[in-house]
């Protein structure tokens, strides 16, 4: 489905990466990364910088120091929409829908971008603004809207969708474009707990369907152990636990850094 | 609870919404006189959202916050705080480009009478600003706003401090700072209603504590009881999926 | 030389005083007041009613205009105006004051009567007394000038530093949110920052209106001139914005001692001053990557504000019953009308097209370009100049001029990709006021006013072929840009147009679309500029100024901005409506459409979708729920 390359090279990886705000140090020497076909989490408490990886992963920001692969290739000096041609895909915390689209031209757009991407300049000439969509394009599209469960919702605009609904939009645009690997920030916060069940099971589907790599930004701690192969912890932008969900649920330095270091530790064994 | 006065805070089936998401909802608690709250719960699950729908700063779409018997809802952020009712918003709660002594003043702004009185309870509180009077707010350390911070709010006299995640990133020898005012204030009859990411602290300083999810109080309770429940809320347990 | 810097100072002090009034309410209130200079108007034009049409005293007559009038406009204008803007989004902003900046000077002189002679007092008592210290010469009203800022800086600042007025005003600055939840107000601290920021702006009216006339124009060349001290301040720093309009004052009055005064090169350089200025300050701060929209207020009023910020529009997928009726009622209109309104008609149409531009860089782009009529203005000129001096046919000379424009355009585009909306807007209007400086009113062009003689096409010489001509130019471009809406490229221009971040994660580079609406934009307000001119027979330099433009803006928002159908409408409104009210009402009420239009402008802070789109939406929830008896869906819209 995706563009599977026939090495083993992780799908996207983040080496020794530094950044630094002014004097703040918000990541340091950071490494991480994401092999093919796998779902890694990524945690950690308010402020540890989860955010600021997920924009040097994803091109809108810089780093200090370090470098990102992606496939084995560096990728550090790429532009967003240069790494996004190459397989990359993401969601936001505050999801970046654009209001003016339907539901529907959401994916349309993201479809077009990776398949027909000549259609931006070659419609003006050709009135493709008045031409009938390509089969192609339209059951994949519609096969995108079912799979998230949009179809119901696919001709309205978004301003106006719950929140639960305009993340699932999100990664059915970010599916659209066939990523290799999908950055997901916070898809859960906002949702209730129904939305949120909703939510990890299409994800499951959706990864076993379409064979992508996730690396997942969460808060919902449960959520992310439930999900992933490999957690990584981040505090005060240093990675401070690696490993499986159930050796990171049984890391002290992770319960300290999410209790407060003195109580933490004395009110578990209580 | 065993509530024989009424209480100093009454909110009932408090709704906010931005825009589609809810942001709460039907949030029903009281804060009795001279009693300290905890809420705590994960990111986004409505903490901030709660304390600025209580001060005024958004507004809900149901349910009512009455404050010392008068209903609030609805009223304006600088109504609210004049009837008592003082919100430390996250952060930094000052105002970068004035000076120490400024956002002193600009807290005494609506009671110019009292203020050299609380200008010197402000030092009192917090003697270490005394020297920094005439430096811009901006420039302070991380500890030191938050110093400003609360010494804008304790030097007023307030009926209720609402307190959003003062402790967040500061040094834990800050932190000791910041909580033993807090214990000062309520020592001196101020009621406290604490935000908090980080639980063992709050839990340690409040009698009563409310577990925010996903915008409703998923648990309430005393503090003593708090503490196995909120860990398997933060990092589940064995049996999560 | 020293006789130059004294009358540089004077202009200098003026600029600075209205440079103040910009900054003071853009920082307090998040407003960039681009209707300063219609307030100073109409506070000089009521101190002209006081003092020379009803002979009041000279001091009773300044004290109520520019101590009571014009704090009173301030405050009344915040209370139904300036109060709304704080939450809407940029393009509403600068719209609705741009609306109001439009709807006011007409307003006043309906009122109190339009000035022929616009030569007025300054506050000096007449005749004006000179003085002649170290051998150069004063007069009384430069010294008023001087006093009057020295008095608005040592009290200005003095107020700032050290009452407690001062420090909510700065604490309001600072932000909002946290100064609310001090207990001050800040609503009532910002009617004050109007009141004062109204004050400043009327003395400025006064004190310019001796040397640069009681007119709109003169009113609205010194906030333009203001403009560039303050975006030579970033729009926040007051001592800089001070000083950097007394040097342009100083600069515009020293130049001309090198130049020969009656030069066509002296007319062109010295007004073009402050532009100059602010072109060297933009190119500095955009190197610097320091001009993009500076946020308001603190990290706490920006969670707030992202929280309140309503959910925007819904593309309005209407049918294509609508504008067909529509476009089926103008095309009989010169069938049916006789040859005086079939000109006008014809005018209305080719303006339409010009409008059409708009319509697509700020209704679908959402960019702030106030520059359309400038490249209208280029491509009018270009096709009379191919037409009348090299012989082209019309028609081909329309269509290659306005290819030459579309570089233009695109370089403007990608020189203001980065920056923020509000900077955008000044630099293209102060790229259009350049334009007209250095070219337009060149004599080659402006011709004493004649401009160049444009011929139509033989076979459209007449009124009815050349409106139907304009038509169908009109309904070709018009499809062009719906078949753009409804594409790939439409698609792609409105992600980026609402989210930069989401469209580069889709691979989706901001660079080729801003080119692409831009080159489209350009090339279409050309055609328009050019069918102008075949309309007028002429391509007249002063019907492209760009204070018209911003009429244009305003009638194409209150009539919708986003249809198509839209700039038809507002175009053949903007150039018929006038004459209706010139031929069937008194001469004075001629200028109430432009009213109508400015309030419609206005009227966006409350509806930001324009007439239009707001019937349209009003008949459709109708017809729905007729049929249904359903809830009616809530369409909600928003230019930006």
């Amino acid at each position: 489905m995706s563009a599977t390359s026939g090495t083993t090279s992780p799908r996207i990886e983040a080496r020794g990466v530094t950044v630094r705000f002014g004097g703040l140090v918000a990541l340091d020497q950071v490494d991480l990364s994401v092999p093919p076909a796998s779902v890694v989490g990524l945690v950690g408490p308010n402020g540890a910088g989860k955010s600021t990886l997920f924009a040097v992963l994803s091109g809108l920001l810089a780093p200090s120091k370090g470098t990102v692969l992606m496939d084995g290739q560096d990728v550090t000096g790429a532009s967003a929409q240069a790494r996004a041609r190459r397989g990359l895909a993401r969601t936001f915390q505050h999801p970046e829908l654009f209001p003016g689209l339907t539901v529907r031209e959401h994916v349309v757009l993201a479809y077009r971008l990776r398949h027909t991407r000549h259609r931006i300049w070659t419609d003006l000439v050709t009135a493709g603004g008045f031409r009938r969509a390509p089969v192609d394009e339209d059951r994949r599209t519609d096969a995108l809207l079912a799979a998230l469960r949009l179809t119901a919702h696919a001709h309205r605009p978004v301003s106006g969708l719950p929140l639960g609904t305009s993340r699932l939009l999100e990664i059915a645009r970010a599916l659209a474009v066939d990523p290799g690997v999908l950055l997901l920030d916070e898809p859960s916060s906002g949702l209730d707990a129904r939305e949120t069940d909703e939510l990890a099971t299409t994800l499951t589907g959706v990864v076993a369907d379409h064979g992508v790599s996730l690396l997942l930004v969460e808060h919902d701690v449960e959520l992310v152990l439930g999900m992933s192969d490999v957690v990584h912890v981040l505090d005060f932008g240093v990675k401070i636990s690696e490993g499986s969900p159930a050796e990171v649920r049984a890391d002290p330095a992770v319960r300290a850094a999410y209790l407060g270091a003195d109580h933490g530790e004395e009110r578990t064994s209580a | 609870m065993t509530v024989t006065a009424p209480p100093l805070l009454a909110v009932r089936d408090l709704t906010v919404r931005y825009g589609a998401a809810h942001a709460l909802r039907d949030v029903t608690f009281d804060v009795p006189p001279n009693s300290a709250l905890a809420v705590l719960g994960p990111n986004g699950a409505g903490k901030s959202t709660l304390a600025r729908a209580l001060s005024g700063l958004v507004p809900p779409v149901a349910g009512t916050v009455v404050f010392e018997g008068r209903d609030v809802t609805g009223s304006t952020p600088d109504a609210i705080r004049r009837a008592g009712l003082v919100h430390l918003p996250e952060g930094r709660g000052v105002f970068p480009s004035l000076t120490v002594m400024e956002n002193l003043r600009m807290a005494t702004a609506c009671d110019r009478r009292r203020r050299a009185a609380a200008v010197d309870r402000a030092f009192e509180i917090f003697p270490a600003l005394r020297e920094r009077q005439r430096q811009a707010a901006g420039t302070l350390s991380g500890g030191e706003q938050q110093m400003l911070s609360l010494a804008r709010a304790l030097m007023v006299d307030p009926r209720l401090v609402i307190a959003d995640e003062l402790s967040l990133g500061l040094a834990p020898k800050m932190v000791d700072v910041v909580f033993e005012s807090l214990r000062r204030a309520r020592a001196a009859g101020v009621a406290v209603l604490m935000i908090e990411q980080f639980a063992s602290r709050a839990l340690g300083f409040a009698d009563h504590c409310l577990v925010l999810q996903r915008g409703r109080i998923a648990w309430s309770g005393g503090t003593d009881e708090a503490g196995p429940e909120l860990l398997s809320r933060y990092l589940g347990d064995a049996t999560a999926a | 030389m020293l006789s130059y810097v004294v009358a540089g100072l004077a202009l200098g002090a003026i600029y600075a005083i209205a440079a103040a009034s910009l900054v003071v309410t853009h920082v307090s209130s998040g407003v960039f007041n681009f209707a300063f200079g219609a307030m100073a108007f109409a506070v000089a034009r009521f101190y002209y009613f006081l003092y020379v049409e009803h002979g009041w005293p000279l001091p009773l007559a300044a004290v109520v205009a520019i101590g009571l009038f014009g704090p009173g406009l301030g405050v009344l204008l915040y209370a139904v105006l300036f109060r709304h803007l704080r939450l809407r989004s940029p393009l509403v902003r600068i719209v609705a004051t741009i609306g109001l900046s439009v709807a006011l000077p007409p307003l006043v002189n309906l009122v109190l009567g339009q000035l022929v002679n616009v030569t007025a007092p300054g506050l000096a008592p007449q005749p004006v007394a000179v003085f002649r210290p170290f051998g150069t010469v004063v007069d009384m009203n430069q010294l008023i000038i001087y006093a009057a800022l020295s008095v608005v800086l040592v009290v200005g600042t003095g107020l700032l530093r050290y009452t407690d007025t001062g420090l909510k005003v700065r604490a309001l600055v600072d932000s909002e949110a946290l100064t609310a939840m001090s207990g001050v107000s800040p609503t009532r601290v910002s009617l004050g920052v109007w009141a004062f920021s109204a004050l400043l702006a009327g003395l400025a009216g006064v004190l310019v209106a001796p040397t640069a006339g009681l007119s709109v124009d003169g009113m609205t060349f010194l906030m333009a001139a203001a403009f560039a001290a303050v975006v030579a301040a970033r729009l926040r720093n007051l001592p800089t914005a001070v000083a950097v309009a007394l040097a342009m004052g100083v600069v515009t009055s020293v130049i001309q001692r090198y130049l020969d005064a009656d030069s066509a090169l002296s007319a062109q350089i010295v007004p073009s001053v402050p532009f100059l200025f602010m072109l060297v300050f933009l190119i500095a701060h955009a190197l610097r990557g320091r001009a993009g929209d500076a946020p308001a207020g603190g990290a706490l009023d920006r969670a707030i504000r992202a929280e309140a910020a309503g959910a925007p529009t819904a593309t309005n997928r209407s049918g294509f019953v609508a504008p067909l009726v529509t476009l089926g009622v103008v095309a009989c209109l010169p069938l049916v009308l006789d040859d005086f309104w079939t000109g006008l008609t014809g005018t209305g149409i080719a303006l339409a097209t010009a409008l059409l531009s708009c319509t697509l860089v700020t209704g679908e782009g959402g960019m702030i370009w106030l520059c359309q009529i400038t490249f209208a203005g280029f491509g009018a000129l270009l096709a009379a100049d191919l037409t009348a001096n090299s012989g082209w046919p019309p028609l081909a000379a329309v269509l290659v001029s306005a290819l030459c424009v579309v570089p233009v355009g695109v370089a403007l585009g990608l020189l203001t990709i980065r920056l923020g909306n509000l900077y955008v807007a000044l630099v293209t209007l102060t790229f259009g006021l350049l334009a007209q400086n250095l070219v337009f009113l060149r004599d080659r062009f402006y011709n004493s006013g004649q401009g160049i003689y444009m011929p139509r096409p033989e076979w459209a010489l007449d009124n009815r072929t050349f409106a139907l001509l304009a038509l169908a130019v009109f309904a070709v471009l018009g499809l062009f840009v719906v078949n753009l809406r409804r594409s790939t490229a439409g698609l792609a221009v409105t992600a980026v147009r609402w989210s930069e971040a989401g469209s580069r994660t889709l691979g989706l580079g901001i660079v080729p679309v801003k080119v692409l609406v831009s080159a489209v934009a350009t090339f279409v307000a050309a055609v328009g500029g050019g069918f102008l001119a075949l309309a007028y027979q002429s391509a007249l330099p002063d019907s492209f100024n760009p204070f018209t433009g911003l009429v244009w803006l305003a009638v194409l928002v209150t009539v919708g901005a986003r249809p198509v159908v839209g700039a038809l409408v507002a175009g053949v409104a903007f150039a018929v409506l006038p004459s209706v009210f010139q031929t069937y009402l008194p001469t004075r009420w001629a200028e109430v459409p432009v009213i109508l239009f400015g309030f419609g402008a206005v009227m966006l802070a409350r509806n930001p979708e324009g007439i239009i789109a707001m019937h349209a939406r009003q008949l459709r929830d109708l017809s729905r729920w007729r049929q249904s008896r359903r809830e009616p869906a809530i369409a909600q819209g928003d230019l930006a």
